[in-house]
């Protein structure tokens, strides 16, 4: 190989590396969060005032490094199965829209690069 | 019991999808959110072991009220929940929805209300976001669409997040988190 096929073959190589990622920029999640025993660690906060919350100013979001609207309520209701069966519902569903810095996988290995991306989110 | 939810992320993503934009739709109070066919698991309960492959659609709209707050961060712990920046008002929902095993075998509808309950929505920054100056515009006037990559820089294997097993306890209270299905007593 001469010395001039080297150069540009390096100079490609550098090219590739400039490029955007295109991969899909995965969330990364809250480093803290309430811990449920017996199961550890869940990276996600229970705003709201009393027992069993974080506070009112407790963080909403479960992904981090995020500037998002957000919209979240615990609520209460009913449903009914195909039986005619009844069941109290609970939900907390969470709603996230807005930029974020998250994980692109890169390099193999478990490499990961970071990048910053637009997404829409629901926690259900 | 049936508990429907998306999983958790080997990185500790908790419950969380990402969906279509259009999805959601935000015009001044109000943010409305319409999903159909989102694939979940029942878990049958709380952080149970069962792996029932369903479906859940619902139809959900979160509308504000009040004087909004302005939350400052009031924390440099990362692991604190005080490590946050937004404005942020209190909120109601209402939502409908349906729920049904891969297999046809169980299927649910039923509506909810947060009447009563905590609710909120508004603008938020954390993270590395969170230090930035108060911009009311916030998320709405965001240059990137889904899926755009910006920037770029490295981070290696060892800083991926920590997964849940074998962690010591670290903070927070036990919550009352809901159950997306409970039975009826």
């Amino acid at each position: 190989m001469t010395k001039g096929i080297k150069i540009a073959g390096a100079v490609y190589i550098l090219f590739l590396c400039s490029l955007p990622l295109a991969g899909q920029v995965f969330p990364v999640p809250l480093p803290g969060g309430d811990v449920i025993q017996p199961f550890g660690l869940f990276n996600q906060f229970f705003p709201g005032v009393g027992a069993g919350f974080d506070g009112l100013n407790a963080d909403p979001h479960g992904i981090n490094n995020s500037r998002t609207f957000v919209a979240m309520g615990y609520t209460a209701g009913a449903a009914t199965d195909g039986n005619g069966k009844t069941y109290n519902v609970i939900t907390d569903i969470r709603v996230y829209q807005g930029d974020y810095i998250g994980a692109v996988s890169t390099y193999g290995g478990g490499g990961t690069t970071s990048a910053k991306a637009h997404g829409t989110f629901v926690e259900i | 019991m049936h508990d429907f939810n998306p999983g958790i992320t080997p990185n500790g993503v908790f419950w969380i999808v990402q969906i279509p934009d259009d999805a959601v739709q935000i015009t001044g109070d109000t943010l409305t959110i319409h999903l159909q066919n989102i694939a979940v698991t029942d878990q049958l309960q709380f952080g149970g072991t069962g792996n029932a492959p369903a479906s859940v659609s619902f139809d959900i709209t979160y509308t504000k009220s009040g004087m909004p707050r302005r939350v400052r961060q009031t924390s440099s712990d990362p692991l604190s929940p005080f490590t946050w920046a937004g404005k942020m008002w209190m909120a109601t929902n209402t939502g409908t929805f349906s729920a049904a095993y891969n297999d046809g075998s169980f299927a649910a509808t039923g509506s909810f209300s947060s009447s009563g309950n905590f609710g909120e929505m508004g603008t938020e920054r954390n993270g590395s976001f969170a230090s930035e100056k108060d911009d009311d515009a916030g998320a709405k006037s965001l240059p990137l669409q889904q899926g755009q990559v910006q920037a770029e820089t490295r981070m290696n294997a060892a800083e991926k997040p920590v997964l849940l097993s074998n962690l010591p306890l670290l903070k927070g209270r036990v919550p009352i988190k809901g159950f997306p299905l409970r039975s009826a007593p």
